[in-house]
């Protein structure tokens, strides 16, 4: 996050791309903050401990800038979840001006490039969530698979560095590069060869398809909270190191 | 002195390379559980193990880190459970389950090649640090309990102990209460393990007789002891031919 006090556009997920330009054009000064991202900021207790933690960051971070936000732009379609549409709803009861956006389309796609890369598996999360807001496409070099991560950006994004660079990326994230969230058939697309591990947010509503994934395609179902712990760590070492 | 250990929460499984005695079995000698050509293998208190001093040729476990002479000598618990395994069965197929003091973990393996894994290591429902505490708490002894029908659901380890209490408050006697406890573990483990037919057991559950004959009511037991993660740990680091 910039640190300078600039007036910010907050958005989490996937907005739809006549709200990005819409939004772009009304305050072209503004920086995009992706609220999904864990900023450390303070946990308020508003909702369950036992919830979501993108969502928890989602609202925690919103009310924590409150002061330099404008708009929330907020996904409440497939492309999201049911919690993105309650938290639109609180925050819009917290005094909040939030927009809601449904972003199912599945035609304009995007050429997938990043997924497929040689580059860190860390870094291809990095470039294609920050290629929602500006959207670049360049070409990187390619890769074939030796394994597979399944999932959302995790909140904490270290777990990603225990993978080799030629770990293609599948589920919601590719379908973010791919221009096109809310593909349900995109997102249940695996390499079936590839030992990929399936990844979701404990408590979010994608465990359900991770975990049958990972029994379907024989491979690692883990769910992690917050922050990824040593045993977790060692559990994806092993499936790593023992194929 | 060469000294291996697998530093569980609770208890230390620990070999030790030495033809003569040493200032080792001079201060542990109580817990020596059995010595073979040259090496003697001890089952010893963490917490006495940690503050004693000593340096470790390799190790792996929950605790190990602390006394390593060597960091780089460490293991992943699941990776030396593994090759435990895979020294221990001339089949090298299989599936092995570690029931330890806090956590499960099960490796699969096909004709040596690896299929599957998972590690539980959130819940203490499962594990014998909350078996150890209720036999102390209630004093009752190992050899008490003894094989139920019944089985207390214990998805929740603190569902049941309070199933537990209530029983024992309503006149059920403790060793019985336990033994129903232990039946719910050892259902959950065959559960967590994907069900298969026949299981590995490590761990010191392997000792407790009212769980492997209660495992026995799902799955055929193959008892191999307190010392796989030993095994594999001293194959990697000394190419050791066990057995």
């Amino acid at each position: 996050m910039n640190n300078k006090k600039r007036r910010i556009i907050g958005f989490w997920g996937y907005p739809s791309l006549d709200l990005i330009n819409k939004y772009k054009s009304i305050y072209p000064n503004h920086e995009w903050i992706d609220l999904d991202i864990d900023y450390g900021c303070p946990k308020l207790g508003i909702l369950p401990d036992a919830y979501c933690k993108i969502v928890k960051n989602m609202i925690y971070n919103a009310i924590w800038l409150k002061d330099r936000i404008d708009i929330i732009i907020a996904p409440i379609g497939k492309e999201k979840c049911d919690s993105g549409w309650f938290a639109a709803k609180l925050l819009k009861d917290m005094g909040f001006k939030v927009e809601e956006s449904i972003y199912e389309q599945l035609t304009r796609r995007n050429k997938i490039s990043i997924s497929t890369s040689n580059l860190p598996l860390r870094k291809k999360f990095e470039l294609i969530t920050a290629d929602i807001i500006e959207q670049k496409h360049p070409h990187y070099e390619q890769s074939k698979p030796e394994f597979g991560f399944w999932g959302v950006p995790p909140n904490d994004l270290s777990v990603l560095e225990l993978f080799p660079d030629n770990t293609h990326v599948y589920g919601w994230t590719r379908c973010v590069e791919a221009g096109v969230p809310g593909d349900i058939e995109l997102e249940m697309f695996v390499d079936k060869d590839v030992p990929t591990v399936f990844y979701a947010q404990a408590f979010c509503a994608k465990t359900q398809l991770a975990k049958y994934l990972a029994d379907k395609y024989n491979g690692l179902y883990v769910d992690i909270d917050d922050m990824v712990t040593n045993s977790v760590k060692y559990k994806i070492e092993a499936f790593i190191k023992l194929r | 002195m060469i000294l291996y250990v697998d530093a569980g929460t609770t208890w230390s499984k620990v070999c030790e390379f030495s033809p003569c005695e040493s200032l080792f079995e001079d201060k542990f000698k109580k817990y020596l559980k059995l010595t073979k050509d040259n090496r003697k293998y001890y089952i010893i208190p963490s917490n006495l193990l940690k503050n004693a001093g000593f340096n470790f040729t390799a190790a792996t476990g929950h605790m190990s880190k602390i006394n390593l002479a060597n960091e780089n000598n460490y293991m992943n618990e699941v990776i030396a459970l593994s090759k435990g395994f895979l020294v221990n069965n001339d089949k090298k197929s299989g599936l092995i389950l570690d029931l330890g003091s806090r956590d499960a973990k099960w490796v699969k393996f096909n004709n040596g090649k690896f299929k599957d894994l998972d590690w539980n290591n959130s819940c203490a429902s499962a594990t014998g640090a909350t078996i150890e505490m209720l036999l102390k708490f209630y004093e009752v002894s190992v050899d008490e309990l003894e094989v139920t029908d019944e089985k207390y659901n214990i998805t929740c380890g603190i569902f049941g102990l309070e199933k537990i209490m209530d029983d024992i408050a309503n006149g059920e006697k403790a060793n019985l209460a336990i033994s129903k406890f232990l039946h719910g573990i050892a259902y959950n483990a065959w559960s967590f393990a994907k069900k298969p037919k026949e299981i590995y057991l490590s761990g010191g559950f392997c000792d407790n007789k009212c769980f492997t004959d209660s495992l026995s009511k799902y799955v055929k037991v193959n008892k191999l002891g307190r010392f796989v993660l030993l095994d594999g740990l001293m194959q990697e680091y000394n190419n050791l031919q066990l057995h």
